[in-house]
């Protein structure tokens, strides 16, 4: 089966069960790294990995549009098919469609009332029942405490997989949090169970590190890293 | 004299519905001296805008079909096409565009960048017309014209800047600073006739300076000369601005966003002096033709008056005089009692009067030149025929017709509607490709189909109206297909001995599912078992069965017949016996390749205030439709999602008791999908019984 093919090289997949073989419910997710480096990327492939284990996930992006969001599933959807057959990729295009709502807010409209009225708009009418949300574009560095605690206490009540995306800034100089996450979410970063940092080293060729900095949920030792693509962004194929 | 080219204008003014495209036009006409009073789309007055000829669009209050006409600015011939607002129509819309050089695109300062504007943008794209943005109803209260640029940039991905800046905004809209000249532009007078020139209000002084510098920026990518003044601290010339942002617009990577209030008659002539200063003369733009006697080979058209002539129909209408024929002239001259050739027919035709349109009214003009849009009388052809001189036979390429997606049975009422109803379908057929007929054999009803139920409804009401050709409708049906989801093989042999000579011919190999198309014959005979004559026999007799699939006897599409094997006999085996062993051969296979229904999925994007977001995706839901994604705009929320057509019958109602009629959607066709289980039985046991019933 291409799907289960699938599923079996993302590596992301470690996510969804603990070292004792429980499905993880709940968590609060968080994706780290400076403009560029693919946070967006990383969130398709944890979204991919729900999706094309049958399970309903909301992509929530912040000031970008839905045809953009959309391609990037449709791109790495593509190159992530590509080796298997070509007939293949229609046919996974439509299962991941099935089991993906895009929600795209401006930055001045996002907010928890707002997105847990939107939720249940889909859940009471029994329209989409996600298990997962991924936040694309969300504002850290404008968002006090209370805003994060309010988005926790969504994912609590409804037992969700909350994945969010942050931009660390460029300088290097950031604050750091005890575990070695930077600003602007080095004062919340209790408020998140797992948190992977983005980061690119660039000594003549450009490599991208994916490195778990903290994870309460136990599904991967924080310390553990994945090198990305630099090309195609993907994990895709490698192992923690 | 050689007329100046440079100074044509052939634009199209395309946009979503109730942008104001038509009260627009009208203005552009007033104030080119065209007509001397202006009237409202849906007047108080009762006369109603004068590029809504028909008595239907009047009523509806929407344009249907194209209206061309001619005006003349700052010493400039502009033609001007008056488009379709809503999808179901939007052949018309494309058909303008291929005519087109360029084309100004108004959006609602408020409603923004709305679906059908972007469908629209995406039919500019594809025919490359260079274009500019008119944010017209700058008056209307919750007007913000940076917000439409912004939407422009994000949702259409042009490169859109600001030439002009709006003194006041809402009701407070008092004019337009012109960002080139930096003068503030007013529009006084009864109808806003009177355009004064005045310098920039001390308030607007910072933000003007703001936007011109970005607009030099954008600029400066296109003129060294520009950008060159602008690094050493140099002040611009008008000129040396203005060329800048024409060679952009023309090489289609910037679009200038114009200003105004068209209702209010503020913005409407700095517009047409954009019209001219940014958007692309027939000399600019290359033209292609297919030369019909050189394999197709494509050739680029010159502007020349003195090349052999090449013009297209791009639209034809019946009016008070005969048929009226829309055509543009992209080289040569056409003179009246020219005798031209329609490509396509052969057939040799004799211009007789030719006329420039204003709207319904028209003026007798003598000579067309390359870059005309005129129209001719009294000519027979089809929308889209090529027209040329006697010694050269060119085709334009030919237009992206969709097709159509849903039918309706129609019958007369009596007999003179009988005799109506046929001409009607004939001249709306040869008018609009995506509107169809055909008579269903088996039942002697009269089917016509079209892009969509208000496309349907329209022509229905024209030929009641137009034709006196009362029909009574039937339920619409949707265009179910079958296809095949995996691969099959066959091997049929089809022998005949009845006395006399036989028939012989054995056809093996397999079909499978293809991808994109309707059907592919793919011929792997080696060694002669099928001998050469006899191979189109088996393309034939698999295409014969593609006309009724066994499954419910719909259509077949999308297989891929494969023939690699076979046998023939020397005395029996003929064109026939290999068509019939390939039909015995295809049924064999599709049984075996998991035949299923398909239906044809539309892209439905509602847009209505957010508080009934929940509402309008309930209904999208129970629909069977899978919602895409929701953006939210100010107030407004957009819902994509792609729904069964089978589905979307009567929605409009259901959508405006739901939303309070503030809700509003577009429709185009998406895909075709398999249908589901459960409603694949009911269609089929439909079917079924339709058949029955026939027999």
């Amino acid at each position: 089966m291409v799907t289960n093919d699938l599923i079996g090289k993302n590596p992301l997949g470690a996510f969804k069960v603990d070292s004792k073989g429980n499905e993880v419910a709940q968590r609060m997710g968080l994706v780290m790294a400076r403009a560029g480096v693919g946070k967006t990327a990383i969130l398709v492939q944890i979204a991919l990995d729900n999706m094309l284990r049958g399970q309903q996930v909301l992509h929530v992006s912040i000031d970008q549009n839905i045809e953009k969001t959309k391609t990037w599933y449709d791109d790495i959807l593509r190159d992530i098919s590509s080796a298997s057959e070509p007939e293949s990729y229609a046919s996974l295009q439509y299962e991941v469609m099935r089991n993906r709502m895009i929600m795209t807010f401006n930055e001045s409209t996002f907010s928890r009332p707002k997105l847990e009225e939107r939720l249940n708009d889909l859940i009471y009418q029994d329209i989409f029942r996600p298990s997962c949300i991924v936040i694309d574009g969300f504002d850290f560095a404008n968002a006090d405490r209370q805003t994060i605690e309010d988005m926790q206490e969504l994912q609590k009540e409804a037992n969700l997989n909350i994945w969010f995306s942050a931009v660390s800034p460029r300088s290097g100089q950031e604050e750091m949090s005890k575990e070695g996450i930077p600003a602007p979410c080095n004062e919340i970063a209790d408020l998140f169970d797992t948190v992977i940092l983005l980061q690119a080293e660039s000594n003549g060729q450009s490599k991208i590190f994916l490195n778990i900095v903290k994870d309460e949920t136990g599904c991967v030792e924080p310390g553990k890293s994945l090198r990305l693509d630099p090309t195609s962004l993907l994990v895709w194929g490698s192992t923690f | 004299m050689k007329r100046d080219l440079l100074k044509v204008r052939n634009i199209g003014i395309s946009a979503h519905i109730d942008s104001g495209k038509t009260t627009l036009t009208e203005r552009i006409l007033f104030y080119t001296d065209k007509i001397h009073a202006i009237h409202e789309v849906r007047g108080k007055d009762g006369v109603g805008a004068t590029m809504d000829s028909m008595e239907l669009e009047k009523e509806r209050g929407i344009t249907i079909q194209s209206a061309a006409t001619y005006s003349n600015w700052d010493d400039h011939d502009i033609n001007i096409i008056d488009t379709p607002g809503h999808v179901d129509f939007t052949i018309e819309v494309e058909r303008a565009l291929r005519v087109l050089d360029g084309a100004v695109l108004i959006l609602c300062s408020v409603g923004g960048v709305q679906s059908q504007s972007i469908t629209v943008n995406r039919q500019m794209t594809r025919y490359k017309v260079p274009r500019i943005v008119f944010v017209n109803k700058c008056d209307r209260t919750g007007a913000n014209p940076y917000r439409v640029a912004g939407q422009v940039r994000d949702k259409l991905k042009l490169n859109a800047i600001f030439l002009q800046i709006p003194i006041g905004l809402e009701g407070d809209l008092e004019g337009v600073v012109d960002l080139v000249k930096m003068k503030a532009i007013y529009f006084e007078g009864e109808n806003g006739e009177i355009v004064r020139e005045d310098e920039i209000p001390a308030h607007l002084i910072d933000e003007a300076t703001e936007k011109r510098e970005e607009m030099l920026d954008a600029a400066s990518m296109f003129s060294d000369e520009l950008m060159e003044t602008i690094l050493e601290e140099g002040e611009p010339s008008e000129e040396m601005i203005m060329k800048a942002v024409r060679t952009g617009t023309l090489a289609l990577e910037l679009v200038p966003v114009f200003i105004g209030s068209a209702y209010k008659n503020k913005g409407v002539q700095a517009l047409l002096d954009a019209v001219v200063a940014y958007l692309p003369a027939p000399e600019n733009i290359e033209n292609t033709a297919l030369d019909l006697e050189n394999n197709e080979e494509e050739l680029v058209l010159g502007n020349d008056p003195e090349a052999p002539m090449v013009s297209l129909a791009f639209k034809l209408e019946d009016g008070r005089y005969g048929q009226l024929t829309y055509i543009r002239t992209y080289q040569g001259t056409m003179t009246k009692g020219d005798t031209i050739i329609n490509s396509r027919t052969g057939k040799k035709v004799k211009v007789g009067r030719l006329v420039r349109m204003h709207s319904n009214e028209m003026e007798e003009i003598d000579v067309a030149g390359p870059g005309d849009i005129v129209a001719l009388f009294g000519v027979d052809c089809a929308s889209g025929d090529t027209f040329t001189s006697n010694d050269i036979s060119y085709s334009m390429s030919s237009m992206h017709v969709p097709n159509p997606v849903i039918s309706l049975s129609i019958v007369p009422v009596d007999n003179k509607a009988q005799g109506n109803m046929s001409k009607a379908l004939n001249r709306f057929t040869k008018e609009d490709p995506t509107f169809q007929t055909f008579v269903d054999h088996e039942t002697n009803e009269t089917i016509v189909s079209g892009m969509g139920e208000l496309h349907l409804e329209v022509y229905i009401e024209r030929m009641k109206r137009e034709y006196d050709a009362e029909v009574k409708v039937g339920a619409p049906q949707v265009a179910y297909r079958e296809t095949i989801t995996k691969q099959a093989e066959f091997n049929f042999t089809h022998k005949k001995q009845t006395g006399g000579s036989g028939q012989f011919g054995r056809v093996g190999g397999y079909m499978e599912p293809l991808e994109e198309g309707e059907y592919e014959f793919v011929d792997k005979i080696v060694g002669g078992v099928i001998p050469r004559e006899f191979i189109g026999s088996c393309d034939k007799g698999f295409k014969a069965s593609l006309v009724k699939g066994s499954l419910a006897g719909f259509p077949v599409t999308g297989v891929r017949c494969l023939i690699n094997d076979g046998a023939a006999h020397s005395v029996d085996s003929s064109d026939v016996a290999f068509q019939m062993a390939s039909k015995g051969a295809f049924k064999e296979g599709y049984k075996k390749a998991g035949p299923v229904l398909i239906e044809p999925i539309m892209k439905v994007a509602v847009e209505s205030p957010s508080e009934f977001q929940g509402a309008v995706m309930g209904s999208l839901n129970q629909r069977r439709g899978m919602i895409i994604g929701t953006f939210e705009e100010a107030d407004y929320t957009v819902v994509e999602s792609e729904v069964p057509l089978a589905e979307m019958f009567g929605y409009s109602t259901i959508l405006r008791s739901l939303t309070q009629g503030k809700a509003e959607f577009t429709m185009e066709f998406a895909a075709y999908r398999h249908v589901p289980k459960s409603v694949a039985e009911e269609v089929m046991a439909e079917a079924k019984k339709k058949r029955e019933e026939k027999k």
